[in-house]
């Protein structure tokens, strides 16, 4: 099981998360994760989108109180 | 599979318009789409390097609660961007012989130079294009 990298992106708005999950994926090994805190109620929905049109995996997403933690595996 | 390229033409000065193309350039760049960003008229104004981005930014309401929500800033999600895709900013060479301004006014590390409009339309052949 490869590594999880944590970004609290909460309080940041449209496209903030997507872009600080996407910088943060250039920086981690193929087959780990990165988890996003997002208080964005957009990323819920932008980030898999995103991560389907680009090919990595979604591995998991959890409502929370007040953000969404959505976890993004890099596969490529 | 990546659609065409996009090519987004920004003319107006309006901070709303401005944010709104910033954020559909840079959301496309990740995107692997290449975007091709072509700045003219007032637009050009919001990109002075030598005013601070509250004298830059000319907007309406919803200006007003773009900073005091402090949403990303628009020149910072261009750059972004440029950083993590494939984008590409122009400035209208018209636009900066007209304003009486150089490339070295407008704000850093962000053009990839200056473009006559008849050579970005070439460009833009086959590829979507928007206009703000």
């Amino acid at each position: 099981m490869g590594k999880r990298t944590k970004i609290d992106a909460r309080g940041a708005f449209c496209p903030g998360p997507l872009m600080e999950l996407i910088a943060g994926l250039k920086l981690i090994e193929v087959g780990d994760e990165i988890e996003v805190w997002s208080s964005d109620t957009g990323s819920a929905k932008d980030i898999p989108e995103w991560v389907a049109k680009v090919g990595h995996e979604m591995a998991g997403i959890e409502h929370c109180e007040g953000y969404d933690s959505i976890v993004v595996r890099k596969v490529k | 599979m990546a659609g065409p390229d996009l090519f987004i033409v920004l003319c107006s000065g309006e901070h709303e318009k401005l944010q709104m193309a910033a954020m559909m350039a840079s959301v496309a760049a990740v995107s692997e789409r290449p975007v091709h960003f072509f700045v003219s008229m007032n637009a050009v104004f919001a990109f002075d390097g030598t005013a601070p981005p509250e004298a830059r930014y000319k907007g309406g309401a919803f200006s007003e609660l773009i900073r005091e929500k402090g949403a990303p800033d628009a020149i910072d999600l261009l750059r972004q961007g440029k950083m993590l895709g494939d984008l590409e900013v122009h400035v209208c060479s018209m636009a900066l012989d007209v304003a009486g301004w150089d490339e070295d006014r407008l704000v850093e590390d962000l053009f990839d130079g200056a473009l006559g409009l008849t050579k970005f339309l070439s460009d833009a052949e086959g590829g979507q294009l928007i206009v703000l």
